[in-house]
């Protein structure tokens, strides 16, 4: 299979399911038989390696390299090296941000998110702006910085989108609840919910007190 | 009789019931609207509009369907003049980047979309994507982008700041240097004298302090010639023929040519004057600001493009305009303002007094100056005088003394260069006012000047000077130096041709197309302008560039 393929979400499938790393291996730069494969795999995996980082993973556990097929004697030093470091970090949950069963809830939430359509067409674009130096259809040119940017803005917005989700689903709640229990600030919140509602993932469920009540709606959303 | 036409600003309930009676009585009615929907600011916030219940009273499936009615979305109101019955109006419309004919309104945009802002229709307490839809009735989609970013829209030339910034913090030096040649020839001049009013403008400065974008500029430039890369030339895809004729080989009348060869014109020629090419760049800022192998390099770039300078050739000396005008499709003057405004003191036309310009012309090309010894006084507070007195003390000058009437505070002249300008010894006197140069056997030895203090703010808004009376000292003096502003030399043009003068004796041009009352002449620049930054001569060089392209392809 060609690297350019592998999709993000499969990779935190893995980590969800419990592996302790997860290695992917593609053409050298230049060398792709689809000219931009290994390219695309690169941008992919950098974006799911972001995420799964801001989720709490130790990045080191998620790795791109390089090599020819030819080349069994490198491939046997790659992966020697790549077991040996994941050896030295540990079993998932040490080493790592967070700790063994809210990782795994984290890291569920980042598989959703990366298995969501928003990140797939974000990153998607990247080599439209980034290889190809034309820019977009007004001519303004996008650089590597900046899509970097708007991405890591998306990774915050997605995890807090989906973990807002996840923890309707498991109950209905209060902005104020949710933003404590979340770890998000308050206005924010209140901002990635109303954005919900809008879209008709979520929906009011009455009023306690002062604070209106949010509850799961559909995973399929309304129209918008 | 015609039809009358009514423009109705704003498309809220007022605006749409305004419209629907001005169609009933059988006018021409445009409807110009800010929001890129009708409805104005009810629009609530997940349902938008449904027919009959935003509204109480308009009926708008006669808006929408009346054809006396033109709605214009994204619209906003730039000018508008004239009187009862026949007004104007400059109207711009902002791109909605979606084209409505091939959307479909599947809603995935939204879904996607990367950007998220604060929402205008909910005073900013929620976010939206920058696609939206906003008036689900007529599948209206649009995305909200700013035309250009501030620091682009201060640029004079509309430097793609954004990108070239962009470019060096990804390592893309070669890119970051083509996107500014884009638009400006001298980036190596630029990045050092400019006085940068982007950076004022930076975003930025609110979290810690601006992006350094005037040096960033400087250092891709320099990163070019440090490595010795070769300069990339651009080879224009047709070739005309048309010959045109640049006056002043400045900042303005070599980005012209530039730019113009960028289009591809083959016989483009720059008549400069003084025996080196680059006006005010070569004999306006003193060395020290601007190195000439840096200028010169600049220079070299421009003419690799294809455009001919011609050096030490005078308008009305060496050359006639009238030959010049005869020769030429379209003449560009771009003399720049090289001419020193009088001081209006009395005596001021004794020996010993200057125009601060003039020091800094013969320094400039090696001249002797007649004397550059013992006491300066220098009279202005702009970047010009800064230059001035720095020169004086690079020429001899014992003491300099600067005079200017208002405050510190109220100085033209950049913050750096004022300091500088301390640091190296300069006297500031402020507050104080030059009256009279007192003579001595037909040389100036002095000036008579008053103390001022500073009293009502004037129409400029800053607080006029009034002299306080008996205050009257004199300050001795072996040179004085006026730097008040320059004025343009327009007596290279003949009157027959019934050029219009402005304030400081400019040429007046239509401020778009930089082209003067007489046909096929254009003029840009400071020559235009009035002495002003380099940047702006350059931005007025590029636009006089494109009109003078079409001007001879529309003549055609």
């Amino acid at each position: 299979m060609c690297t350019g393929r592998v999709d993000p979400a499969l990779v935190a499938d893995a980590f969800v399911n419990g592996a302790d790393g997860v290695l992917v291996i593609g053409c050298y730069f230049g060398d792709c038989h689809y000219i931009t494969g290994n390219f695309m795999a690169k941008h992919k995996l950098d974006m799911a390696r972001e995420m799964l980082a801001y989720a709490g993973l130790n990045p080191t556990r998620l790795q791109f390299r390089n090599l020819s097929s030819a080349e069994g004697a490198r491939f046997a030093r790659h992966n020697t090296e790549f077991v040996e470091q994941i050896k030295e970090i540990g079993p998932l949950g040490t080493g790592d941000k967070v700790g063994m069963p809210q990782l795994k809830e984290k890291l569920e939430i980042a598989y959703k998110s990366l298995a969501g359509p928003k990140l797939r067409w974000v990153v998607g674009k990247k080599p439209v702006f980034v290889d190809d130096a034309r820019g977009n259809k007004y001519g303004e040119v996008f650089t590597e910085h900046e899509i970097n940017r708007t991405l890591s803005g998306i990774v915050i917005d997605e995890m807090a989108t989906y973990s807002i989700m996840a923890a309707l689903e498991k109950k209905p709640a209060a902005v104020k609840d949710l933003a404590k229990e979340l770890e998000i600030p308050a206005p924010d919140t209140l901002k990635y919910v109303l954005a919900l509602k809008r879209r008709g993932f979520v929906e009011m469920d009455g009023v306690e007190g002062t604070s209106p009540i949010y509850k799961f709606k559909s995973a399929e959303g309304g129209r918008c | 009789m015609a039809e009358k036409k009514v423009l109705v600003l704003g498309a809220g309930a007022a605006g749409i019931q305004a419209a629907l009676s001005e169609a009933a009585a059988g006018n021409k009615v445009y409807v110009a609207e800010h929001f890129p929907s009708f409805g104005g600011e009810r629009i609530p916030q997940d349902k938008i509009i449904t027919d009959g219940d935003a509204f109480t009273a308009p009926d708008l499936a006669t808006f929408k369907s009346n054809d006396n009615i033109e709605f214009l979305r994204n619209a906003d109101v730039q000018a508008l003049v004239g009187d009862n019955g026949q007004y104007k109006a400059k109207i711009h419309c902002r791109t909605p980047r979606v084209d409505p004919e091939k959307c479909d309104e599947c809603g995935k945009c939204i879904t996607v979309c990367p950007i998220h802002m604060y929402d205008d229709y909910n005073e900013g307490l929620e976010w939206r994507t920058a696609v939206d839809f906003f008036d689900s009735g007529s599948g209206y989609y649009n995305i909200y982008k700013e035309d250009m970013p501030v620091c682009q829209r201060t640029c004079p030339i509309n430097l793609p700041i954004r990108t070239y910034v962009g470019y060096i913090a990804d390592g893309k030096y070669a890119e970051s240097l083509a996107a500014i040649r884009e638009r400006l020839p001298f980036p190596l001049s630029i990045g050092r004298i400019c006085p940068h009013p982007c950076e004022a403008e930076c975003n930025r400065q609110y979290k810690d302090e601006p992006i350094s974008i005037c040096f960033l500029k400087r250092f891709v430039a320099d990163y070019e010639l440090n490595n010795n890369i070769e300069p990339k030339i651009f080879q224009p895809e047709e070739s005309f023929s048309e010959k045109i004729a640049i006056l002043g080989a400045g900042p303005s009348g070599l980005t012209c040519a530039y730019h113009l060869a960028r289009f591809g014109y083959q016989n483009i020629v720059v008549y400069e004057a003084l025996p080196q090419p680059g006006g005010m760049f070569r004999v306006g800022i003193p060395e020290y600001r601007l190195p000439w192998e840096i200028l010169s390099k600049d220079i070299e770039f421009i003419t690799k493009h294809g455009v001919e300078i011609k050096c030490g050739v005078r308008i009305g000396q060496d050359i006639s305009f009238d030959d010049i005008k005869k020769d030429h499709d379209a003449v560009l003057i771009a003399i720049g303002a090289h001419k020193g405004m009088s001081a209006r003191v009395k005596n001021e036309d004794a020996e010993g007094v200057f125009e601060g310009i003039h020091l800094l012309r013969n320094m400039a090309l090696g001249k002797d100056f007649p004397i550059t010894k013992g006491k300066a006084i220098v009279i202005g507070g702009g970047n010009v005088a800064m230059d001035v007195t720095r020169t004086c003390l690079r020429a001899g000058f014992d003491e300099v003394n600067l005079l200017y009437r208002r405050t510190r505070k109220e100085l033209p002249a950049s913050p750096w260069e004022v300091d500088a300008a301390e640091h190296e010894g300069v006297k500031f006197h402020f507050l104080v006012a030059p009256q009279e140069v007192v003579v001595k056997d037909g040389k100036a030895v002095g000036m008579k000047c008053q103390r001022m203090e500073l009293g009502e703010p004037d129409a400029s808004g800053r607080r006029k000077p009034v002299p306080v009376e008996g205050s009257e000292f004199v300050m001795d003096a072996d040179a004085i130096f006026g730097a008040i502003g320059q004025v343009t030399d327009n007596t290279i043009v003949d009157e027959k041709y019934g050029f219009t003068f402005g304030r400081k004796l400019n040429f007046e041009v239509n401020p778009e197309t930089f082209e003067t009352n007489v046909e096929g002449v254009f003029a840009s620049g400071d020559a235009a302008t009035g002495a002003n930054i380099a940047i702006r001569a350059c931005a007025g060089g590029m636009k006089a560039a494109e009109s003078i392209h079409k001007y001879l392809r529309g003549k055609k």
